[in-house]
């Protein structure tokens, strides 16, 4: 399985299933760049979108170091994408975070998440419209 | 030169990466293809060189299912301003402890001040198969970034179903 549920406001992403599946992190902190709108929604491929995805493996994951637990995209499906979460140890970067150029984050705490080794670049096309960074072939 | 040759398996290496991070080079597969490269260090002008090359040759591999790990004996602080400068986006791991630079017999004797990994590149199938061994002790010896190209469509066209089209 390369993504799961996840459900924000009342609005239903995908996220990377990895992000959801070792042990939780308590109390993590996550910032949440989408809105609640149905129709806030960008296309993966526009260059908004690959160029945050740029940023995240350039700068965003190392200034983060080791408070990072996890990220992922907001699938909406093999098209569409919702935004995408920060998850970390604290939230003194999100303010930084370069997803929100995409859509405002807000900040929420959680129980759920674990920790997912930081993706390896330069990939950023994703795997059979897995969110990103999640997935493989094979 | 190092003894690991075409068809046999790569060591599963085990290391920090820039951030710090443990990480093993299977795990930076992630299921694809890799260009590996060990380069000196950040204060070499061959390996800036090279790296900027390979960084130039990101952008194709971001959209290729393609990585890129380049490892050196930097610390990870330093690897990291290192790839922050080059504008890189692919991994660098570290072996600033030295732990597999004997076991790989990538030793470069000559630089006794910086005790440094012999610049040499492999290409590697996702499960870490040694398809092509490039020593770049002489510059001129490293994989051009056509030769790379052109490895990562051979392993490509061998791992992935319908590589011709579906």
């Amino acid at each position: 399985m390369s993504s799961a549920g996840f459900t924000w406001e009342g609005r239903s992403f995908q996220i990377d299933a990895r992000c959801l599946e070792g042990d939780p992190v308590p109390g993590a902190w996550v910032h949440v760049c989408a809105l609640p709108d149905e129709g806030a929604r960008i296309q993966y491929d526009q260059p908004e979108v690959q160029q945050v995805r740029r940023d995240a493996l350039a700068w965003w994951i190392p200034l983060l170091g080791d408070e990072l637990v996890c990220l992922s995209t907001l699938a909406l499906d093999e098209v569409y994408c919702g935004g995408a979460i920060t998850v970390a140890r604290s939230p003194r970067l999100f303010d930084q975070d370069p997803f929100a150029r995409l859509f405002p984050g807000t900040v929420i705490r959680s129980d759920v998440f674990s920790v997912v080794a930081a993706p390896a670049g330069p990939v950023l096309e994703r795997y059979a419209g897995a969110p990103w960074p999640g997935g493989r072939f094979g | 030169m190092t003894a690991l040759q075409p068809g046999e398996r790569f060591p599963d290496l085990d290391l920090p990466d820039h951030t710090g991070r443990a990480r093993t080079l299977s795990e930076l597969a992630a299921g694809d293809p890799v260009v590996l490269v060990f380069s000196r260090g950040w204060w070499c002008p061959k390996e800036q060189r090279y790296l900027r090359e390979l960084t130039g040759l990101q952008d194709e591999f971001e959209v290729a299912y393609t990585r890129i790990v380049v490892v050196s004996v930097d610390e990870p602080g330093v690897q990291s301003a290192f790839r922050a400068g080059l504008g890189a986006r692919f991994t660098f791991l570290s072996d600033a402890q030295r732990q597999w630079l004997g076991r790989l017999g990538l030793e470069e004797t000559t630089d006794t001040t910086h005790h440094p990994y012999l610049p040499t590149a492999f290409t590697l199938h996702p499960d870490l198969t040694i398809h092509a061994v490039y020593p770049g002790y002489w510059y001129w010896g490293r994989a051009t970034m056509q030769e790379l190209r052109r490895d990562m469509r051979t392993i490509s066209r061998a791992v992935r179903e319908g590589f011709d089209g579906p």
